[in-house]
């Protein structure tokens, strides 16, 4: 078994075709505005994004789907994170998974839609921009499908300004084993993780090559510099070790600690790589009105769904 | 991404790991010096005998003439099997020999490349100097012409498995009117000419694995010269491009090796502070488990960066990446026994010798490129950053 990690050229197309149509329709920089926030901007492109295929991107063409694979997922999420894509867009691609015949086909179209949920303290159950979503994608160590109407949603102010909380007391009593969805779903968020440690990258490189002090360029200073090679470094280790993991998965024997270490890796990546785009941007850096702090935010709200780091390291250390 | 899947290459797999089977020499490996050379020289013979010698390497000059992906599974079978790191032979075999196939005249590559492929040579690395180590440009051991020979002046340090080797390719000023890198020409030099003086450098682990080397108007053919005289930066470049492609494989499965030792041992050993088994304490295992995630992350890093390769002839900026990973990974792997085993770690004859691996590690970040020069490249060549100040 060899792994080529070169993009094919579906996955060429993909990454242009999706990342294009992101670029110009969900720019960083909506999130500024409130109009931008809680995913309304995404939710007025279900439909388109239906219709490019991305809800069942990995889903069979006899089921309704795009007809490609875990690795092509891989790269849409990728794209997803890149521009801070609200949450319920990937779990729209994660809940066809959980899904079967009706609710399958119509989440593929865009007809229904879900939205991630995660377990936090206390039994209580935490929703992500999850207005009018049917469904939740509902991630601990373990991921299920339920009804959004089993819940009992009070709002709740979030962190992350840009998103949506509600929360909720009910416990979920249908607690399952950790499924091979549960894991595919977790190098979706992987992927989405990794986007975003790229996206903060870029950023950060963008202003250190325009911004200037004593009169150079601050991305001319190897404190900076070396900041961004090390951004740069963790973006890749997260980004290949996904790849990898994606690839070879279901193949290998070896799955479970695959994936725990792109998921470890990629958490650590996006937050450490929005904390350090927010140092090399200054006071700059410390404002609501800059984009660094928008970085920091969503990886904060994609890293806690899922297992938890403490849990992706005994399963690192369970196995192999 | 995507998974390669052709019978041809699970066959040549399956060949490689039986003959590695059966082939890789068994008893104990000289730590350094001599007997060091001669071990891995009769090892190289022995891979070349047995038709495995210069995998991706013309046939003309016997290697097999494969693709870069047999290379790949050779370098993967070859650490799986536990082979010894190629050590003395690794300029010869990483740097030398891909620099002479891709810049060396017909005649050079005729002259060169056999000998190392059958184990009969073996080639060190005359590149720093005293003065000139990260900034490798401000070199100043002088090459005159003389004739057709090249005069040689001056000293190198540094140079890994100089004793004993029998050829160095060797970066000399030729021209000192030109600025920094435009004056140089990397030119092959034969050990034993007249002139050259030798003096070993123990390291801080002990171990004496490079020397400084000393040149009193030490004169070499001028057919000798790789490349063309005063053109010799591009050729060195390419010969560090090299050191970051797949010929540190084995040393990444010999670190993941490290991590599962470590592992090992905390698993069987008893925790003073709580009487249970040290991979029981929460601080112990996440250092454990990110390690090992760190280390999978490397490999991957290493299949991007192979991937990459397949696709250009000279290798690219971007395998500072791995590179950087490594060194920087290396440290903190074979630092791990000290924080984790207290004092008994830092015993020399215990079971695992910590302290030779965890002194040993420092090198990696260090030698071939410092972290602070790779990220300088990462930051200026990947990311497109601004320079730096330089002078001239
Ligand atoms: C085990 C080992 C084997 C080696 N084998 C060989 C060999 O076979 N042949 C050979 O030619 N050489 C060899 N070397 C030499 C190696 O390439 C050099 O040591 C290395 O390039 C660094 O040069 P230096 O030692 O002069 O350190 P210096 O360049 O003096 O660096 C000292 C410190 O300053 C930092 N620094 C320097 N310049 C900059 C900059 N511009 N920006 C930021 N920081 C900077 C460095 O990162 C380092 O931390 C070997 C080295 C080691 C450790």
């Amino acid at each position: 078994m060899i792994i080529d990690l070169h993009p094919t050229e579906d996955q060429q197309m993909i990454a242009d075709s999706i990342g294009g149509m992101l670029a110009d329709a969900l720019p960083v920089s909506r999130l500024r505005e409130e109009s931008g926030h809680a995913g309304a901007i995404e939710r007025s492109l279900w439909n388109d994004l239906a219709e490019m295929g991305l809800f069942g991107m990995g889903i069979a063409e006899e089921d309704g789907g795009a007809g490609y694979g875990l690795p092509e997922e891989i790269v849409a999420a990728r794209e997803l994170g890149r521009v801070l894509a609200s949450p319920s867009v990937l779990a729209q691609m994660a809940a066809v998974h959980l899904s079967e015949d009706n609710v399958r086909e119509a989440l593929i179209a865009g007809k229904e839609r879900a939205a991630f949920a995660a377990r936090g303290l206390g039994g209580e159950v935490l929703l992500f921009d999850g207005a009018g979503a049917d469904h939740v994608v509902l991630l601990s160590d373990t991921a299920v499908l339920a009804s959004c109407e089993m819940f009992d949603w009070q709002s709740a102010v979030s962190m992350d300004e840009t998103l949506t909380i509600h929360r909720s007391p009910h416990t979920d009593p249908t607690e399952d084993t950790r499924s091979p969805i549960a894991d595919r779903i977790s190098l979706l968020l992987s992927a989405a993780l990794s986007g975003m440690a790229h996206g903060a990258t870029a950023l950060a490189v963008e202003y250190a090559s325009q911004r200037e002090q004593f009169g150079q360029p601050i991305g001319s200073f190897q404190a900076i510099k070396h900041q961004l090679a090390d951004m740069r470094v963790r973006a890749d280790a997260a980004d290949s070790q996904t790849m990898v993991a994606a690839v070879a998965f279901g193949r290998g024997n070896n799955d479970r600690n695959e994936v725990a270490a792109a998921r470890w890796l990629a958490g650590d990546a996006a937050i450490s790589n929005a904390k350090a785009g927010i140092q090399v941007h200054g006071g700059m850096g410390f404002t609501a009105e800059c984009d660094a702090h928008l970085f920091l935010k969503r990886a904060h709200t994609f890293a806690s769904l899922g297992s938890s780091r403490r849990a992706e390291e005994r399963r690192l250390l369970d196995q192999q | 991404m995507r998974l390669i899947e052709d019978p041809k290459l699970d066959q040549f797999r399956a060949e490689c790991r039986d003959w590695l089977q059966d082939n890789v020499p068994k008893g104990p490996r000289p730590a350094e010096g001599l007997a060091l050379r001669e071990y891995d020289l009769a090892w190289q013979r022995t891979q070349y005998d047995g038709g495995w010698a210069g995998v991706s390497w013309p046939e003309e000059f016997g290697g097999r003439g494969l693709s870069v992906l047999e290379q790949l599974i050779w370098h993967e079978e070859y650490a799986r099997a536990g082979a010894p790191p190629s050590a003395s032979m690794f300029v010869a075999l990483s740097h030398a020999g891909p620099t002479i196939i891709v810049q060396g005249s017909d005649q050079q590559k005729r002259t060169y490349l056999p000998p190392i492929l059958k184990g009969e040579e073996n080639w060190c690395q005359g590149f720093s100097e005293p003065g000139a180590g990260s900034d490798l440009a401000s070199l100043k051991t002088r090459g005159v012409v003389d004739g057709d020979h090249l005069v040689v002046t001056g000293t190198k340090i540094w140079t890994s498995y100089a004793e004993g080797a029998n050829r160095q390719e060797l970066l000399v000023r030729t021209n000192p009117d030109e600025p920094r890198h435009r004056g140089l020409t990397w030119i092959v030099c034969d050990m034993d000419l007249p002139g050259i003086d030798i003096r070993p450098i123990t390291a801080m682990s002990g171990v004496t694995h490079f020397a400084q080397v000393f040149y009193d108007e030490v004169r070499i053919p001028l057919a000798n010269v790789v490349g063309e005289i005063n053109k010799g930066w591009n050729i060195a470049m390419t010969t560090l491009g090299f050191e970051r492609g797949t010929g540190t494989i084995a040393h990444q499965i010999e670190l993941a090796n490290g991590v599962e030792r470590l592992i090992e041992a905390a698993r069987g050993t008893v925790d003073p502070l709580t009487n249970r088994s040290m991979i029981d304490d929460e601080a112990i295992a996440a250092k454990l488990a990110g390690l090992r995630a760190e280390v999978m992350a490397l490999r991957s890093l290493t299949v991007a960066s192979v991937s990459r390769g397949m696709r250009e002839e000279v290798p690219g900026a971007e395998g500072n990446i791995p590179a950087l990973y490594f060194g920087e990974l290396t440290r903190r792997v074979n630092g791990a026994a000290l924080e984790i085993f207290g004092s008994s770690a830092l015993v020399r004859d215990g079971a695992h010798n910590w302290p030779l691996h965890y002194l040993e590690s420092f090198k990696w970040a260090i030698g071939g490129g410092t972290s602070e020069i790779r990220r300088n490249v990462i930051g200026e060549r990947v990311l497109q950053l601004p320079r730096g100040p330089r002078a001239i």
